[in-house]
């Protein structure tokens, strides 16, 4: 099995059959599906922050870049009006993320700590500031994607995008994936130098590690997945966005990170639901959502010193 | 005899703005023997190691391994050389067990490294290594235990083990048996003891005892200056060494 610890066990039994459920409970509502989405597609993207920041301790404030990045470059690439492949749109998308984020992560990496929060930011909003200030690209309002890419796959085609329980159901299934992805990589052999980097990168280096490749790697690799989350974003809602560039997202894919607990990569998902969940249920109390939201967030942080699934962990942990 | 020089300097010179932390340094560092170098503090003696592993670059001068220069290559390649490197401070993976630690330090050569498919608990020649260089330093019982609860001088010992499972043709200590009490440091001159025939060993301590007792070689340093190398009763009884280190008594330390 993939799961390192009952806590993460619990968690898998206990959110994706619920998850696969949820849709038949909101049947009636499309809405509500629409909303789950979002947030599923907003887990991912956190999930590939959480491995940078929590197993790579590489603290990024321009992960939403790539979120961005994964819609603009579907609407710079496909043509206006023909049907694309979903399946080759998303291979271009995160292997070109993974290129910019090679080149990015050459600058940002020299850096550490609070100079790579300055940087990571610094490149971010230059993204943000190409995007809004060029009218070709839509500036400030951005574009819309007027044809939903076809996802035929050897001529079979399995889902339908534009179906909102369909598009639900695979934006799970992408959570899944990602999460048993960066499972493997945790436990492979990439994995273990990473842990090690993490926790001593001047002793790895004497022990012969050309640490800034490895931390390159995780770069791109995280990027990209940043980028597919953004992807699948842009093509739920039909249209991109600036703010999906802006620093103010990057900064709130942290929290959810911080909030479920940060390198325990499930606890990205937690981050994200208890959230999203705080703000959607906030947001129709008052308008004035965020001061609320602010004193949760310094509760909960306060609470769980080492993030939800930290607090589950201690837990759940203790007897065995 | 040159063939057997595993490891040399030639006019080294590290210099930190105005103040010469090491001045024309030329040493020559001997297969399957103990290199000591003492000096009292500010001598050098740490600069000298961290250039000879790569962590600081020469202001000037050259270093040889195996005959040819390596001064201008990366940090990481020192220990692709065989140049193995223990800290002053204990520098190990405190979260990781023991045999971890090892295990760390021996994939770099078995390879693999940026393979996300292959599982890092499953190789029997990575294990193999690991144990063995834990067995080598007396370890072994240690095995599954969490680094950061071993004892102090323990995980001197795991840090030496860590550089042996890189299988490295020199290691260089700094201060291994800093901070340690009379038994354990027994433990680490018998293990140097122990490994000196196989490596070649460049050590740097302030316990003189130890150091007499140890060193085939044994080179004195003064304020970034080389003094004298010699065996051990050369160096003892070279006037120099008196006046300027040991004569001072015991209050230089």
């Amino acid at each position: 099995m993939f799961l390192t610890n009952k806590t993460e066990a619990w968690f898998f039994w206990v959110f994706f059959p619920l998850a696969l459920l949820a849709p038949l409970f909101l049947e009636q509502n499309e809405f509500y599906v629409s909303k789950i989405t979002t947030v599923v597609i907003l887990a991912i993207f956190v999930m590939s922050l959480d491995y940078l920041i929590g197993r790579c301790g590489m603290v990024t404030l321009g992960h939403s870049m790539f979120y961005g990045l994964g819609g603009y470059l579907f609407v710079m690439l496909a043509p206006e009006y023909e049907t694309v492949n979903f399946w080759v749109y998303t291979f271009y998308i995160c292997v070109i993320a993974a290129a910019i984020a090679l080149i990015v992560g050459v600058v940002v990496l020299r850096t550490s700590g609070i100079y790579m929060i300055m940087i990571t930011l610094a490149i971010a909003q230059m993204c943000f500031y190409f995007f809004s200030d060029s009218i070709h690209w839509g500036g400030n309002d951005g574009l819309f994607i007027y044809i939903k890419p076809e996802t035929s796959i050897f001529g079979l085609s399995f889902f339908d995008l534009d179906n909102v329980t369909h598009f639900y159901y695979f934006c799970l299934l992408s959570l899944f994936n990602c999460l048993v992805f960066f499972r493997m990589v945790l436990r492979s052999r990439f994995g273990r130098v990473m842990d090690a980097i993490r926790e001593n990168p001047q002793r790895t280096t004497a022990l012969g590690y050309n640490i800034f490749l490895f931390r390159l790697a995780s770069y791109a690799m995280a990027s990209a997945l940043g980028a597919y989350a953004g992807y699948l974003f842009a093509l739920q809602y039909g249209y991109v966005n600036p703010s999906m560039l802006s620093w103010q997202l990057s900064g709130t894919a942290l929290v959810m990170s911080i909030l479920g607990g940060m390198g325990t990569i499930y606890g990205a998902i937690m981050g994200t639901l208890v959230y999203e969940g705080l703000h959607y249920s906030l947001e129709h109390l008052t308008e004035h959502w965020l001061l609320l939201m602010g004193i949760f967030i310094i509760a909960l942080v306060m609470l769980f010193k080492s993030g939800i699934a930290g607090f589950l962990e201690s837990l759940l942990e203790k007897r065995s | 005899m040159s063939h057997d020089i595993v490891l040399e300097t030639e006019a080294l010179c590290k210099y930190w703005g105005g103040i010469k932390a090491l001045d024309n340094m030329n040493l020559a560092f001997r297969a399957n023997s103990l290199h000591g170098i003492v000096g009292p503090n500010g001598a050098g003696k740490s600069t000298l190691l961290n250039l000879l592993c790569g962590t600081y670059e020469p202001t000037s001068g050259r270093i040889l391994h195996n005959g040819e220069a390596i001064d201008s290559i990366k940090p990481y390649e020192f220990a692709r050389r065989g140049i193995g490197r223990g800290f002053q401070k204990t520098n190990i993976y405190p979260s990781a067990t023991c045999l971890e630690n090892c295990c760390i330090a021996a994939q770099r050569r078995i390879g693999g490294n940026f393979n996300i498919f292959r599982w890092r608990h499953n190789d029997q020649l990575l294990k193999e290594i690991a144990d063995e260089a834990l067995q080598r330093v007396g370890l072994g019982s240690r095995r599954d235990t969490v680094a950061a609860k071993i004892s102090y001088g323990e995980q001197r010992q795991l840090e030496i083990a860590m550089v042996l499972a890189t299988a490295p043709s020199v290691l260089l200590l700094d201060e291994p048996m800093a901070g340690m009490g009379h038994e354990e440091s027994q433990l680490i001159i018998d293990l140097l003891k122990n490994l000196k025939s196989d490596y070649c060993i460049v050590l740097v301590e302030h316990d003189m005892d130890a150091v007499f007792e140890l060193s085939d070689q044994l080179t004195v340093m003064v304020n970034g200056q080389h003094l004298v190398t010699g065996t051990v009763d050369e160096v003892r009884d070279d006037v120099r060494v008196k006046e300027a280190y040991l004569g001072q008594g015991d209050e230089v330390f």
